[in-house]
């Protein structure tokens, strides 16, 4: 092989490579690929939220032909599935490109637009204006100029051929507003993705009066419920609730406050909400030793009992015992069904049951007995004793170091979308010519299909000939879209 | 108390008579008036041929004028019956689908009267006020119960952030409603060239520019329900319907944002998406019925 024909190759596929760069690119840079990502992820969205209906099930009711699809579609996890996170992956890299590819020539506009125009673009403008004076072009265009400027907007020139090309624009940074917004919606994900990465969350942190917990989650942590409180409508449901709790590290309290539903306590970056509560029982259980195996609160609730599904019980292991001990309270709600009710207790009492945690264990069979408050029984050759009734509060504790992110990344994506509506970028072309009594400017916006640009420039060409003493004589040609393009001058009345 | 809420009641029933007058007024308004002409022909036999031809001309500005002001009666009404309500919960009403529903149709017959003076076109009327009345007929559908003022439970009762978050989606369904009648006229226009409807750029415009104020509102909804549910639930997003369907219909907005700077799809395709969009809206707004969700509380 000569070296001609090596660097040949080299060059054949260097220049492949750039092909296949290119085109990818162009695929990111793309607005329309942008539109049908953007859909797509809409799409996915909206089977995820379709999944809560009962629709497709009905359908699979009367259908049962469809029943394994609408089975599969009810399995399907959407936002954890691959194609959701391909779909964020493939925008979010997108925005990036787009935001890198177009940066070089949104500055471009901002910092050194192009003054020059053509008379081609002014006449076939849709809307346009044109002022006559009978002084020389330099002179007319410097008097343009300072009434352009008078209305806040930035005023470049440029001489050509005799005549002065002018460019005015207000306004000009807000062309940059998109990058900010479309850099929050990478920044929410990125948000996200930190919180799931070194955040916890504690959905039910149970933790009765009185006792102490520890959080975990290398918090090193634990948490104190000083007291509970609540307050009930006439029909029975909760109006408020709140829990004090007091927060300790190394056996010492670090922070002490309230929370309620929607006021949630704050330590650091963990924060500790309010969300439900419930009945706990206070116990000390000791063996025949007299060993204390559990002296604390045990919240009723999570766990039910076949003896009465409906009252708050409980289930703990007493490993050292080799026995599991279930608790059972009162079932105060008349509207509960009573014949499930096999233990009948009354207020003040609850019904303790111990059974074996395995085969060869000192108690064959589960034995139980009804206890009143203060009071102690032996059950097997343990002694538990009914301390009192208490309550327990259900907090969830949530770190998420994504937070930061996102609230950035709230403010760039509403401020963004408020300059880039609000304040949009308004341009205007003109070039001042000499005619045989002075000279004439002709000013069109750069507003094509935009009715709102075309009326700002309309009043801006008002404001600017009332400035200057001229009346300007304004054209409007119909929009190529309209099938009955005609052209009409019209002179204002000022 | 009682009599706040019954008036607040009388209210909104008198609003409904006048937003369901105005948008007689108004469709009489943009279709305009038929016109029938009756030509008389003489034969070569000596007989007469009468031929008939209809058309439609433009409806007498006198008609549109009474229909908005019909409409302001109609918002003024719908002030009033908010006002009585907003005293006698001591809060805004904003809780349940009847108050939401009720606040929607003052801040839709409001952002469309705006939009209608800045614009100086009527014809729009035609779509919005069928749909505010429309939105009325809803209310008085709705279980009579949800026309008591009730307490709040406590996931609700953060005040300033529900507030805003719950005002800022009805101002986005509004003005999304404003879009949806823009589209609605663009295409028509756009197809048949009705002489006296508003000019399709001009139908585009208002539309972008509603999405303007809707598209933002919307971001703030979902920006602010992540801010509440952290505060309430510990989490800023859960992926609960109701969320989602929003997000959805913000994606859909954003689509639309994206088209109105592609070549070729600027106009009518643009309008298309709007149409599917405020198909969108209305799946949030009524998406209660459909899925479950932490939003489902409060009567529907
Ligand atoms: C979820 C994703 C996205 C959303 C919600 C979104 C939203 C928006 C919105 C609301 C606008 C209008 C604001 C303006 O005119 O500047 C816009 C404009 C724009 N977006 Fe996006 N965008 C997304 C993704 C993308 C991606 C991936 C690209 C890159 C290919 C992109 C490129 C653009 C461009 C070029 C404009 C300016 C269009 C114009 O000048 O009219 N966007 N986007």
């Amino acid at each position: 092989m000569t070296h001609a024909s090596v660097q040949q190759r080299t060059l054949q596929s260097r220049a492949l490579a750039d092909i296949v760069v290119d085109r990818i690119w162009r695929f990111f840079c793309s607005v329309r690929a942008a539109v049908v990502e953007i859909a797509i992820l809409a799409l996915l969205v909206l089977v995820g939220t379709l999944r809560g209906s009962s629709v497709p099930q009905a359908i699979a009711d009367t259908f049962p032909v469809t029943a394994p699809i609408v089975d599969r579609w009810y399995a399907w996890d959407v936002y954890r599935s691959l194609p959701f996170a391909g779909i964020l992956t493939l925008l979010s890299v997108a925005i990036a490109v787009c935001t890198i590819n177009r940066a070089p020539g949104i500055w471009q506009a901002i910092a050194h637009p192009s003054v020059g125009t053509t008379h081609g673009f002014l006449r076939n403008a849709e809307t346009s204006a044109s002022f006559a004076a009978s002084i020389p072009p330099h002179a007319f265009a410097g008097q343009l100029g300072t009434a352009l400027r008078s209305k806040r907007y930035r005023v470049l020139t440029e001489e050509r051929n005799g005549e002065v090309h002018l460019y005015a624009d207000r306004w000009r940074f807000s062309r940059l507003a998109t990058f900010p917004f479309h850099l929050a919606l990478i920044m929410i994900l990125a948000g996200g993705i930190v919180g799931a990465a070194w955040g916890f969350r504690e959905n039910e942190f149970y933790i009765p009066e009185g006792s102490v917990r520890e959080l975990g989650h290398g918090t090193g942590l634990h948490v104190r419920l000083d007291d509970f409180s609540e307050v009930y409508r006439e029909d029975g449901t909760a109006l408020a609730y709140r829990s004090d709790i007091t927060l300790m590290r190394d056996g010492q309290p670090v922070q002490s406050g309230s929370m309620t539903v929607n006021n949630p306590l704050t330590f650091g970056d963990i924060v500790f909400y309010q969300s439900g509560f419930g009945q706990a029982v206070a116990l000390k259980i000791e063996d025949s030793a007299g060993q204390v195996l559990f002296d604390d609160a045990l919240p009723l609730g999570p766990f039910q009992s076949r003896l009465n599904p409906d009252s708050p019980a409980a289930r703990i292991d007493l490993l050292p015992a080799g026995v599991a001990l279930s608790v059972v309270a009162p079932d105060e709600n008349p509207a509960n069904a009573p014949e499930l009710d096999t233990l009948q207790l009354r207020p003040g009492q609850m019904f303790f049951m111990i059974r074996p945690l395995g085969a060869d264990r000192p108690i064959a069979e589960p034995i139980g007995a009804t206890v009143s408050q203060g009071d102690s029984i032996q059950l097997g050759d343990l002694t538990l004793t009914f301390v009192r009734e208490r309550r327990f509060s259900v907090l969830q504790v949530a770190r998420n170091p994504g937070i930061p992110l996102f609230i950035a990344a709230s403010v760039l994506l509403i401020g963004g979308l408020a300059i880039t509506f609000y304040f949009p970028h308004r341009r205007v072309r003109g070039i001042v010519s000499t005619t045989t009594d002075g000279s004439v400017a002709r000013l069109a916006p750069i507003a094509r299909r935009d009715w709102s640009a075309k009326r700002v420039f309309e009043r801006l060409a008002l404001d600017i000939g009332r400035q200057l003493g001229i009346g300007p004589e304004l054209h409007v040609n119909e929009p190529a879209s309209a099938l009955t393009g005609s052209r009409q001058s019209v002179r204002p009345s000022l | 108390m009682e009599t706040l809420v019954r008036l607040s009641f009388y209210c909104f029933a008198a609003a409904t008579i006048a937003f369901a007058a105005s948008a007689l007024c108004y469709v009489a308004y943009a279709i305009g008036r038929v016109r029938l002409r009756q030509t008389t022909l003489a034969t070569n036999a000596g007989t007469t041929m009468v031929s008939h031809e209809a058309s439609l001309e433009p409806a007498s500005l006198g008609i549109g004028r009474f229909a908005t002001l019909l409409a302001w009666f109609g918002v003024a009404f719908q002030v009033a019956s908010i006002l009585f309500r907003t005293v006698a919960g001591g809060r805004l009403p904003l809780s349940n689908m009847y108050e939401f529903s009720s606040t929607f149709v003052l801040l839709a017959g409001v952002v469309y009267l705006l939009f209608e003076r800045w614009y100086g076109v009527r014809q729009l009327g035609a779509i919005v006020l069928p749909l505010i009345v429309g939105m009325c007929a809803y209310i008085w559908l709705l279980p009579a119960e949800l026309r008591e003022v009730n307490a709040l439970i406590p996931a609700l009762q953060n005040r300033p952030l529900m507030t805003i978050h719950v005002s800022m989606a009805i101002l986005a369904y509004a003005t999304f409603a404003v879009a949806f009648a823009a589209a609605v006229l663009f295409l028509v226009a756009n197809r048949w060239q009705v002489a006296w409807l508003p000019s399709p750029d001009l139908l585009d415009d208002l539309g972008y520019r509603a999405v303007t104020i809707g598209f933002p509102a919307m971001s703030l909804v979902l920006i602010l329900g992540s801010v509440w549910a952290y505060r309430a639930w510990g989490t800023y997003w859960q992926w609960d319907p109701k969320e989602t369907a929003a997000l959805f219909t913000w994606l859909i907005y954003g689509v639309y944002l994206h088209t109105r700077s592609l070549r070729g799809w600027r106009g009518s395709r643009s309008a298309v998406i709007l149409l599917v969009a405020f198909a969108a809206v209305v799946f949030t707004y009524f998406g209660n019925y459909v899925f479950g969700g932490l939003h489902a509380y409060g009567g529907v």
